[in-house]
């Protein structure tokens, strides 16, 4: 122990003072250390002065002196022995004694420790030796069926579940045949809208909630099907619901638009035939009530749309009034031209599936029409449920949000019909068939012309992009194997509501009215145009000179369309020139002036002496164009051409 | 030069009706003047004499008949302008005959210039207009342009002159050389 380093070891008094309390939050509260007076007054009072003894050693109170008296077991054991008849007061019992005691006493167990363990450490006087175990009982036995045992636990538990699940999903299959009206009604309640009012079940087929204004309830009602023999089979397709339409919805419906030549008798009118169309097939999932609903729905909405277009019919003040017969209702969007737009219901019933027979012919639907027509009466039933619609006072009518300010801001009736849309639903449509009639009948002017006449050719590329109201056609006049240097005739038609604009690639701006002649006398003209202007480019490429040139001559007989062009070109070394004449109707006349020494009919004069003036270019004479060599007119022409120019050798 | 006639603004034909409604008995006797102008078809005016002037909807007489009880209708009371629109460029000249019951009671023309909202900028170019065809019966500048020249001009202006030129034509005896303002 001599050789032991001193350890140094640091000691923290427990807490000194004593917990009074513990608040609720878990301050503690201490009880105060005892002032001197206070420690000697205690003192004071355990001294039994009635007792005396020997020593009066009353150092004991004058031991107050300024020591806290740390550790409790330090203070009670000083007590003690004051208890005791206060003689024995050692004056070397300081409070930490018996920890330095306790210290000492285990740094001398860890010396001799440390000893033994660094002896031991050295094998050569002590080594460690296990105590030898006897070897363990075969458990592995006892563990598997341990383990077995929980296995089977597991398993059992596993197994009751999917006993359970198994027993669901056979019920499921079978209550799948046997369907429940519950579960039945809960599918149709996925599809529509359901009320209870009473006893019975009533839903809305209409298009209300949609923003429709009309007045028709289309309320259906859901009955159950009770009429099932339960001891024969249960049919494929029983189901245990039914539903029953309003009576005027039943059968299918659809809106014809058709657009006629000639407009028929007036007995004739109102008498459009109710074709069944064949039905729709339905998803071949859906239940019956499914389609029938959908089917009443399509019969609604095709009475709101001829309810509304009868409507504007007879509101509307046009210049051709329409007429509403019975089912029908006809315009006159041209004269000439009947554009008739009927509503074609048909019943289930056996009567009318005798007049099936009837067959309709199909270029008489304008299918693209009917689908706008409901493709507008769907913006319609937005326009009521949009922002500018709702929400409402309920003291004003259904309108648009600047018109309640009319009134209190004074707007005058250009500012009340720029809010208003003036355009009704009638008006929409007569435009549209308008327009396809006009784009119809400009595409047969043009295929016609360009199948009739063969020598400039016509070529027509259609826009893709097209409006309601509006398409484009990009129209090229060619002459066959001259494409590049001929292309100046190119016009843009653009086919408008009731009129066609021409733009020509000079920048002309031509209106032509919505009468097919007058396409065609333009398009006439513009052929002959070509001509002599295909004439001009060649001279440029055959290097003759262009001395006079005029789209619309003021000389020769008058063309009833259009107007004659006329062009004169001198050939290259001036001996000859070519003057032609193209006009639409009177087609073209091509005449060549010879030099005066080639001719040999010239009637000789005094006035001409020198013979240098018979090199001039003298009398015209007309080709036989049509004798002439060539496929087309500007093949002829190049041949007149390098035929006229001779080669220099 | 010529004056055409607008087609496709509906008819020609315009009016206004003025009405006169006094306070109740008791009171002071303030009258209250309910207008309408075509020009505006979905708006009612109603105004005092030198007061404000209320610019309302429709519903507005409604409530009118709903305030019978403070109010009561001044007798003789209605009076209408009705004539022809003409529209000539950026003037509108609105001609009508002045009637009071069954009787007419004199003629009323009515320039307005499109353009121009602040009164004080255009006064000169009505009044020539105005010279042009009514020469020696050209009326001085009109007692609302007055001290407020630079303020915007609204259909409320419109309404006050009229509401001038009725009372005027109101005083004047039957049969007098027809006023024009």
């Amino acid at each position: 122990m001599s050789g032991v380093r001193a350890v140094r070891i640091s000691i923290e008094s427990a807490c000194e003072k004593q917990v009074q309390e513990v608040g609720l939050d878990g301050t503690e509260t201490y009880l105060q250390p005892l002032s001197m007076s206070q420690n000697l007054a205690r003192l004071a009072q355990r001294i039994d002065f009635s007792q005396g003894s020997g020593s009066d050693d009353d150092d004991a109170p004058a031991d107050g002196d300024a020591h806290d008296w740390a550790g409790t077991g330090a203070g009670p054991g000083a007590e003690q022995d004051e208890d005791e008849g206060l003689v024995k007061f050692q004056p070397s019992l300081w409070p930490w004694d018996s920890v330095r005691n306790n210290l000492r006493n285990s740094l001398t167990e860890m010396c001799v420790l440390y000893d033994v363990l660094s002896i031991v450490r050295d094998k050569k006087f002590m080594t460690l030796d296990p105590v030898s175990q006897d070897a363990l009982p075969p458990k592995q036995t006892l563990q598997l069926i341990s383990k077995k045992k929980s296995l089977a636990g597991a398993a059992q538990i596993l197994l009751k579940g999917a006993e359970r699940l198994t027993k669901s999903v056979t019920e499921n299959q079978e209550n799948k045949l046997q369907r429940d009206f519950n579960s039945e009604l809960l599918r149709l309640r996925q599809h529509w809208k359901l009320r209870k009012v009473g006893d019975k079940i009533l839903g809305d087929l209409s298009y209300r909630s949609a923003g429709s204004l009309f007045p028709h309830h289309g309320t259906f009602e859901v009955i159950k099907n009770t009429d099932v023999d339960l001891d024969k089979k249960i049919p494929e397709d029983y189901c245990p619901l039914d539903v029953q339409i309003p009576s005027d919805l039943e059968g299918s419906a659809y809106i014809k638009v058709s657009i006629q030549k000639q407009s028929p008798d007036i007995g004739d009118l109102g008498t459009v035939n109710l074709f069944k169309r064949p039905l729709l097939k339905s998803k071949p999932g859906s239940p019956h009530w499914q389609t029938k609903l959908e089917a009443a729905q399509n019969v609604l909405l095709c009475k709101e749309i001829f309810a509304q277009l009868s409507r504007e019919a007879v509101q509307i003040k046009s210049q051709i009034p329409h007429i509403v017969v019975k089912n029908q209702i006809l315009s006159q969007p041209f004269p000439n031209l009947q554009l008739s737009i009927s509503l074609c219901h048909s019943s289930n019933d056996k009567k009318s599936q005798k007049s099936t027979t009837e067959k309709q012919s199909p270029e008489d639907h304008l299918y693209v029409l009917e689908h706008n027509l409901h493709l507008l009466i769907r913006e319609f039933h937005k326009q009521t449920l949009s922002s500018i619609m709702m929400p409402h006072p309920a003291s004003l009518p259904f309108g648009h949000k600047r018109m309640r300010l009319s009134g209190p801001q004074a707007f005058d009736k250009n500012e009340i019909s720029s809010i208003q849309s003036t355009e009704g639903l009638l008006e929409k449509i007569i435009k549209q068939a308008k327009h396809i009639f006009l784009r119809s009948r400009a595409a047969a002017t043009i295929d016609s012309l360009a199948s009739r006449i063969e020598d400039p050719q016509i070529q027509a590329h259609w826009s893709n992009i097209s409006d309601v109201y509006e398409s484009s056609v990009k129209v090229l006049i060619t002459s066959q194997g001259y494409e590049q240097i001929c292309k100046s005739i190119q016009l843009q038609l653009n086919i408008g509501v009731e009129q066609i604009r021409v733009v020509h690639r000079d920048g002309r701006v031509v209106t032509l009215s919505h009468q097919e002649q007058e396409l065609q006398d333009f398009l006439l003209s513009q052929m002959s145009q070509h001509q002599v202007h295909a004439v001009q480019q060649l001279a440029k490429v055959m290097g003759w000179q262009v001395l006079s040139f005029s789209n619309h001559v003021g000389l020769g007989p008058i063309e009833s369309i259009g107007n004659a062009s006329a062009i004169t070109v001198a050939s290259p070394s001036g001996d000859y020139a070519i003057s032609v004449r193209n006009g639409p109707e009177s087609g073209s006349k091509i005449m060549v002036q010879f030099p005066r020494n080639q001719c040999k009919d010239l009637p000789k004069s005094d006035v001409l002496q020198d013979s240098k003036w018979n090199h001039l270019r003298g009398p015209f004479k007309e080709v036989e164009w049509n004798k002439m060599e060539g496929r087309n007119f500007v093949y002829k022409m190049e041949l007149l051409m390098s035929a006229l120019s001779p080669c220099l050798l | 030069m010529h004056i055409t006639m607008l087609k496709d603004l509906g008819p020609p034909a315009w009016g206004k009706l003025h009405e006169q409604w006094g306070g109740a008995a008791g009171q002071s006797g303030k009258l209250m003047y309910v207008m309408h102008n075509s020009e505006h078809p979905l708006s009612c005016f109603a105004l005092f004499e030198n007061g404000p002037c209320l610019i309302a909807d429709t519903n507005f007489d409604v409530l009118m008949v709903k305030l019978k009880g403070f109010f009561q209708s001044a007798k003789a009371s209605k009076i209408e302008t009705r004539g022809t629109r003409y529209q000539y460029c950026d003037f509108l000249v609105k001609v009508g005959t002045v009637t009071m019951g069954p009787s007419a009671r004199g003629i009323s023309v009515e320039v307005e210039y499109g353009p121009c909202v602040v009164a004080s900028d255009c006064w000169n170019l009505l009044l020539e207009f105005l010279q042009s065809f009514l020469g020696s019966h050209t009326p001085g500048a009109p007692a609302v342009f007055g001290n407020r020249h630079d303020m915007v001009y609204g259909p409320a202006d419109t309404m006050v002159q009229y509401m001038e030129l009725f009372n005027k034509i109101r005083k004047q005896q039957q049969l007098p050389v027809a006023g024009i303002r």
